[in-house]
């Protein structure tokens, strides 16, 4: 099955390896994500306000567009797939509004239709840990382990954009288990811990850090004491928040021996024993690979 | 000026057109692109006019057809008059140009952020894209910069006139034409391989190679120059090739 995916700016500058390693993933268990042409921006934050209409073009503009992608894809399903919860958040939002309010998409569509693209109202979003879970099944994914990622101690971290609000959540938000599944369906074991779902920080890395080193040593410390080695996480943003101030947080004498972050389809990527280059391992600011060859999991192919 | 002259024979034979420049009526052949109509309705261009052949970009016209809601815009030099037309011409388009020094960047999304930080704030309306006269897809290589594509993005916005209506239609303030200069320059500087031809010619020239042709030039009087230029050139007959 083909996939139209959206990829979300991020994904093509500071989570490559989010990417690269979730199109590889998506190969292997053939649910392949093919890039939809001509994306942009899915308007971020921007878009929260529902009576700014014009802030809701660029989500709209991409789920017509994506719309359009689909019917060139032969057998997919109407839906298009995202990777960063943030993106997955906003056009799920959206996507909900505007087919409650038939006025507000007729408004948006009036923007649309110069460019003779409207949006029919006639797609869904679906985030990649979704297909994997509805779509693929952790029992298939099992299928693919040829590298199992024994002694990996995983803390599931969904941060806030994929369980909330309820138009966007992916699962349930007092209680996933979609990221943990897909852990030890890798071979690896999950902890469980209070902490999935508390805020990064997000924005605020902007201007006020101090604000997003607070929550970071609260995750941080929280996951390690639950014995975890490593986190998985979904949102390009919560990477970098958690791998980044963990450097920061050393340098300030806050907290030591800091551990790996990885986006949950890089460890898909290691145990499935894919090529080592789709995980861009470089653009992390603490090296993932410590661990891995620690465990004896690093370089081994399927 | 008068508004309404006395037709000569040939404007009874031609076919005429009713425009208005800067709401007042004029009759004009419906043959003369906008450009030539405005000058035959007795104004002199001493700005918003240049090559007069599409390519520089400093004739922008902004206009609205009798009846149509709608803003419409064009190169005056490339625009036929259509009756009904309320025109106005763009001689000039404030829009913030950024310095730099093109050796000490990265060809990054962060560095088009960092010069023109409201790239970030695209709606993508592509309301650029509507009126570019070129036809050129300004939103989705201003899209292109945020992901960091600056190969696709010198790649679409290359057919650029720099006329910047783009950026006077912009609901974000970018001046998308300014960006895209900047994603060209670092395109050309870090992406593309120097071409070869370019090179062989620099050392050609650096040998000495043309010394003697262009010294026996300069020693030539100006009769003589000009009957090589005219005469002893090798011309390229346009309507045979």
């Amino acid at each position: 099955m083909k996939n139209s995916y959206f990829p979300g700016c991020n994904l093509k500058t500071e989570a490559k390896g989010f990417e690269q390693s979730a199109i590889a993933v998506s190969k292997e268990l053939d649910a392949e994500l093919v890039e939809m042409p001509e994306w942009n921006c899915c308007g971020t934050v921007q878009t929260m306000t529902t009576d700014n209409l014009m802030r809701r073009i660029a989500p709209v503009r991409v789920l017509s567009r994506a719309s359009k992608h689909v019917k060139e894809l032969e057998g997919s399903p109407n839906q298009v797939t995202t990777l960063c919860s943030m993106c997955n958040s906003t056009l799920k939002i959206v996507n909900a509004e505007v087919k409650e309010n038939p006025n507000d998409l007729e408004k948006i569509n009036f923007q649309l239709e110069n460019d003779d693209l409207v949006y029919e109202g006639d797609m869904e979003v679906k985030h990649f840990l979704e297909i994997l879970r509805d779509n693929v099944g952790y029992e298939n994914i099992a299928k693919k382990v040829t590298n199992p990622l024994e002694g990996m101690k995983i803390a599931s971290y969904y941060g806030c954009m994929l369980l909330h609000p309820e138009k966007a959540k992916i699962d349930d938000e007092e209680m996933p288990t979609v990221m943990e599944s897909i852990a030890l369906s890798l071979g690896a074991e999950v902890v469980d811990w209070p902490y999935f779902k508390q805020c990064c920080g997000s924005y605020h890395i902007v201007d006020r850090d101090d604000i997003v080193n607070s929550q970071v040593v609260k995750i941080i410390r929280n996951a390690k004491k639950t014995g975890a080695n490593a986190l998985i996480v979904a949102c390009p943003l919560c990477a970098y928040n958690l791998d980044n101030q963990q450097v920061e947080l050393e340098k300030l004498g806050v907290e030591k021996d800091p551990i790996p972050i990885f986006y949950f389809t890089q460890l898909m990527a290691i145990a499935m024993g894919l090529p080592q280059k789709v995980n861009h391992f470089e653009d992390h600011h603490i090296n993932p690979k410590t661990l891995l060859k620690e465990l004896g999991l690093l370089g081994k192919k399927k | 000026m008068a508004k309404t002259k006395s037709k000569t024979k040939a404007e009874n034979q031609t076919q005429m057109v009713k425009i208005y420049i800067m709401g007042s009526m004029y009759e004009v052949p419906s043959s003369l692109t906008i450009m030539k109509a405005i000058e035959y309705a007795g104004f002199k261009l001493t700005r918003g006019s240049g090559c007069r052949a599409g390519f520089c970009g400093a004739c922008a016209t902004v206009y609205r057809k009798e009846g149509d809601f709608r803003i419409y815009t064009a190169l005056a030099c490339q625009t036929q008059v259509e009756e009904g037309m309320y025109l106005t011409q763009m001689p000039f388009v404030p829009a913030n140009k950024a310095k730099y020094d093109i050796d000490t960047l990265d060809p990054i999304a962060s560095t088009i952020l960092r010069y023109y930080p409201e790239v970030a704030r695209c709606l993508s309306c592509n309301a650029c894209s509507r009126v570019c006269p070129q036809e050129i897809q300004v939103m989705d290589y201003v899209q292109h910069c945020l992901h960091g594509e600056i190969d696709k993005a010198a790649a679409v916005s290359f057919d650029c006139v720099q006329c910047g209506l783009c950026a006077i239609r912009c609901p974000a303030e970018i001046p998308q034409y300014h960006v895209a200069t900047l994603v060209r320059r670092l395109h050309g500087k870090y992406n593309m391989k120097p071409p070869e031809t370019l090179e062989k010619r620099v050392r050609e020239i650096e040998d000495g190679v043309f010394e003697e042709g262009f010294k026996e030039l300069m020693s030539l009087p100006e009769d003589k120059l000009r009957h090589k230029y005219y005469h002893e050139r090798d011309f390229v007959d346009q309507k045979k090739a």
